[in-house]
């Protein structure tokens, strides 16, 4: 009688035909129209047309500006939060946490529309900073992504290396600096790439904060917007690479980190 | 009016999803079909923008009692209601499957990507191109036949709207073949009388106004923009009273309005360049909301969202005005189109899709639209007078007192009966209505005779004014100052040198 045995391979398929119909499969859609034009033929032209535009690598340096100042403001505001709270001794520390995850519960639109307001009571009129805004638009909408990891991280740490290091007679600043921060990096490096590639392409918060300067995501549907299947496929493959190459050498990072740099200090 | 319906509307459909949820939904649905065999039921799949239609559910005290004796009340949304209207007309059943989009560009690619749709309402510019690309079905004979009791769309459309119709071609084929307006306006300049005067507002430059710096918004969509900008262009030539009087002006207005010959996208774009740097922002759904906050004193807008937004503003005790430029204004219409694929040379499928219209074009559920959604209906009444009395209740000055006295002639004849000096169609109004909601929805002959209509743009063309939009809002790459180059450049540097060092006195040190 029928008693139902999966194997591990097995199990794995839900998650395989997922991913052939919603990662896969688009993605090959988006390779295909990059590299045709109108007719159907195969061309460059969209990959070069990219590199020679002065707008489009304009929108590119802007969306990374964007990304590397929001980026910045999080982790500094995100890790003296994260580390007070990992090393605090207090027993309810787990609701700060949640205080700082809870925003995320609140769908982000509402919470800019809210911040719009905010904005414009502080500075009077929104359209005379609009890279501030979006600035601390995005910050508000990824400070969250930015406190976890390093939280965590920081929870992690063996505390018993932070004595050692004073035992052997580091200063506070000393400890800080040469055990507690080397050994975070993982945790700054996973909350750095939560930040910064999503805020390459949330034009959400630059439309709803009256930024009218295009990033790349709405770069991207403006070509859509006018039947353009071709350049706008080319510009989301250009940030899929893009962001692929960030992966590999943040992943190369914190391997070494986590190995040799940890084995080195023991 | 909109927004206490939203409420309710929201209310409806969490109440109709908890149904839908436990069950009770899907059953009532199926019931139906048990009932007839399942030919008998035509499906029209029908797609319209969103919030562009009557859903209904009106309290009783928002019921509409008219100079005329009719009384309106909308109970349920008017494409259910049709199903029933159908069915007791023809005697035949019809299923309707209501979808909306959001905008001209959207609904295009879901075609083009096979989502199919029996009946759909894109705006003039999208189905001159659908009708280009042979996309359409004609209405049938029997559509335009005016002794027919239920070709509601023949006769009560409007002569000015029918007229434009039939004057629009293309490809040797006038719109009225294959399109039967539904809702029509202009573009104008919505703004604060406190704080702009209305000459100041009448006008494209406004949107260049050194006086408003950073305190106007224009549309986030590159046709709306492009027009407002070449309007301001060509402000003296547009004004230029030998121009104006020209025979052949409306014509030719078309063809100025309509030039995007490079050297003219050119000439835009260097304007346009100066005017964002003018502006608050590009909007495409807050201006109303920041007019009422305060955060802008005027703002690009269509005449009917122009009404919703002053309807609403007065509710927060903020009065708001509407001004037509005095250079021209954009005429824009949505209309009803069938779509060959979707049709498929099935009669029934036709014949429940020109009904549709018809009852959309009844004159009592043309009032119920407009009471809804602030548009203006392409629907006079012919000779019903439902729709003028609607207008009578809405703006009317009371028939007594003061207001009797101070009562002012609004004169509607040119969209009723297609004389402007038609006595039987004059509006006795409040004096302020002039430049508010009147004015708005159904604009004065005089601004209707500097409408000009926007033509789609081919693809060459498309492709041409898209590369100007994105020129505008990209940043160019060239404008970045050397010393922000140089100030990034020594940063990344000092990170690597520094990623490098303490890779060396790591393993060598």
């Amino acid at each position: 009688m029928g008693v139902f045995r999966f194997s591990r391979k097995q199990l794995c398929i839900p998650y395989a035909v997922f991913l052939l119909c919603f990662v896969a499969a688009p993605l090959l859609v988006i390779i295909y129209y990059a590299f045709t034009n109108g007719e159907g033929n195969f061309t460059l032209d969209n990959l070069t047309g990219f590199f020679t535009s002065p707008y489009t690598i304009g929108t590119l340096a802007y969306s990374f500006a964007i990304a590397a100042v929001t980026t910045c403001v999080c982790l500094l505001l995100a890790y003296p939060i994260a580390y007070i709270l990992a090393r605090s001794q207090w027993k309810r520390k787990s609701v700060i946490v949640v205080m700082f995850v809870l925003p995320m519960w609140i769908n982000f639109t509402l919470r800019i529309t809210a911040l719009k307001e905010i904005l414009t009571v502080i500075e009077g009129n929104l359209a005379f900073h609009p890279f501030l805004n979006t600035v601390v638009g995005m910050t508000y909408d990824f400070l969250p992504f930015m406190i976890l990891p390093m939280y965590t991280t920081l929870l992690k740490l063996d505390k018993s290396l932070l004595e050692a290091a004073a035992d052997l007679g580091a200063g506070p600043f000393q400890v800080f600096g040469k055990v507690t921060l080397p050994l975070s990096v993982p945790g700054i490096i996973s909350g750095v790439v939560m930040v910064f590639l999503p805020s390459m392409t949330n034009y959400v918060v630059l439309d709803m904060l009256y930024n009218s300067t295009y990033i790349m995501g709405s770069l991207i549907g403006s070509f859509f917007s006018a039947y353009d299947w071709h350049n706008g496929s080319m510009i989301a493959l250009i940030l899929l690479l893009i962001i692929l190459v960030f992966t590999l050498v943040t992943d190369r990072y914190t391997e070494e980190d986590a190995g040799s740099r940890g084995g080195a200090l023991l | 009016m909109r927004n206490k319906k939203i409420g309710r509307i929201f209310v409806l459909s969490l109440a109709l999803s908890l149904l839908a949820a436990v069950g009770g939904f899907p059953p009532v649905r199926e019931e139906m079909g048990h009932v007839l065999a399942k030919d008998d039921v035509t499906t029209l799949r029908v797609c319209n923008w969103e919030e562009y239609i009557d859903l209904g559910d009106w309290d009783e005290e928002e019921l509409i009692e008219l100079d005329n004796g009719v009384e309106i009340l909308g109970v349920n949304a008017l494409y259910e209601e049709f199903e029933d209207w159908y069915y007791e007309t023809y005697g035949k059943r019809v299923q309707v499957e209501y979808s909306c989009f959001g905008t001209n560009e959207d609904l295009y690619n879901q075609l083009t990507l096979g989502d199919t749709y029996d009946l759909v309402c894109p705006s003039d510019y999208m189905i001159m191109k659908l009708m280009a690309q042979g996309a359409l079905e004609p209405y049938s004979e029997e559509f335009f036949d005016g002794d027919n009791e239920e070709n509601y769309y023949r006769r009560c459309v409007s002569p000015y709207i029918a007229q434009v119709f039939a004057e629009n071609q293309i490809n040797g084929e006038s719109w009225e073949r294959y399109a039967a307006g539904y809702m029509w306006g202009v573009t104008g300049v919505l703004y604060n009388p406190e704080l702009m005067t209305r000459e100041e507002a009448s006008t494209w430059a406004v949107f260049d106004n050194p006086d408003f710096y950073r305190q106007i918004t224009l549309k986030d969509n590159v046709r709306d923009t492009y027009f407002s900008t070449l309007g301001y262009l060509l402000q003296d030539r547009l004004m230029d009273s030998a121009f104006v009087n020209d025979p052949d002006y409306s014509r030719k207005l078309g063809e100025m309005m309509n030039d995007v010959s490079p050297e003219t996208i050119q000439a835009v774009e260097e304007l346009l360049a100066g005017i964002m740097g003018n502006i608050y922002a590009l909007e495409t759904d807050s201006g109303k909301a920041d007019m009422v906050t305060g955060k802008i004193i005027a703002n690009y807008q269509w005449s009917g969202d122009a009404v919703f937004a002053m309807d609403q503003a007065e509710e927060d005790g903020v009065y708001l005005e509407f001004a037509v430029p005095r250079e021209c204004t954009n005429l824009w219409f949505d209309g009803w189109v069938m779509l060959r694929d979707g049709i498929g040379g099935d009669p029934d499928k036709k014949q429940a899709a020109e009904a549709f219209v018809n009852f959309l074009s009844r004159p009592e559920n043309a009032v119920r639209n407009m009471y809804y959604i602030g548009y203006t209906s392409a629907i006079s009444g012919g000779e019903d007078d439902t729709v003028f009395s609607y207008l009578n209740w809405c703006y009317g000055a009371e028939e007594e007192g003061e207001e009797q006295d101070q009562a002012v002639a609004y004169p509607v004849g040119y969209f009723f009966s297609g004389n402007s000096e038609d006595e039987d169609y004059v509006v006795y109004t409040r004096p302020e209505q002039v430049g508010r909601q009147l004015y708005s929805q159904y604009p004065s002959q005089e601004i209707i005779s500097r409408a000009a209509v926007m033509r789609y743009f081919d693809e060459e063309e498309t492709h041409n004014i898209n590369q100007m939009w994105i020129n505008i809002r990209c940043l160019d790459v060239r404008e970045i100052p050397l010393w922000c180059v140089l100030l990034i450049l020594c940063i990344l540097a000092a990170l690597a040198a520094s990623v490098i060092l303490h890779k060396k006195n790591h393993y060598y040190g």
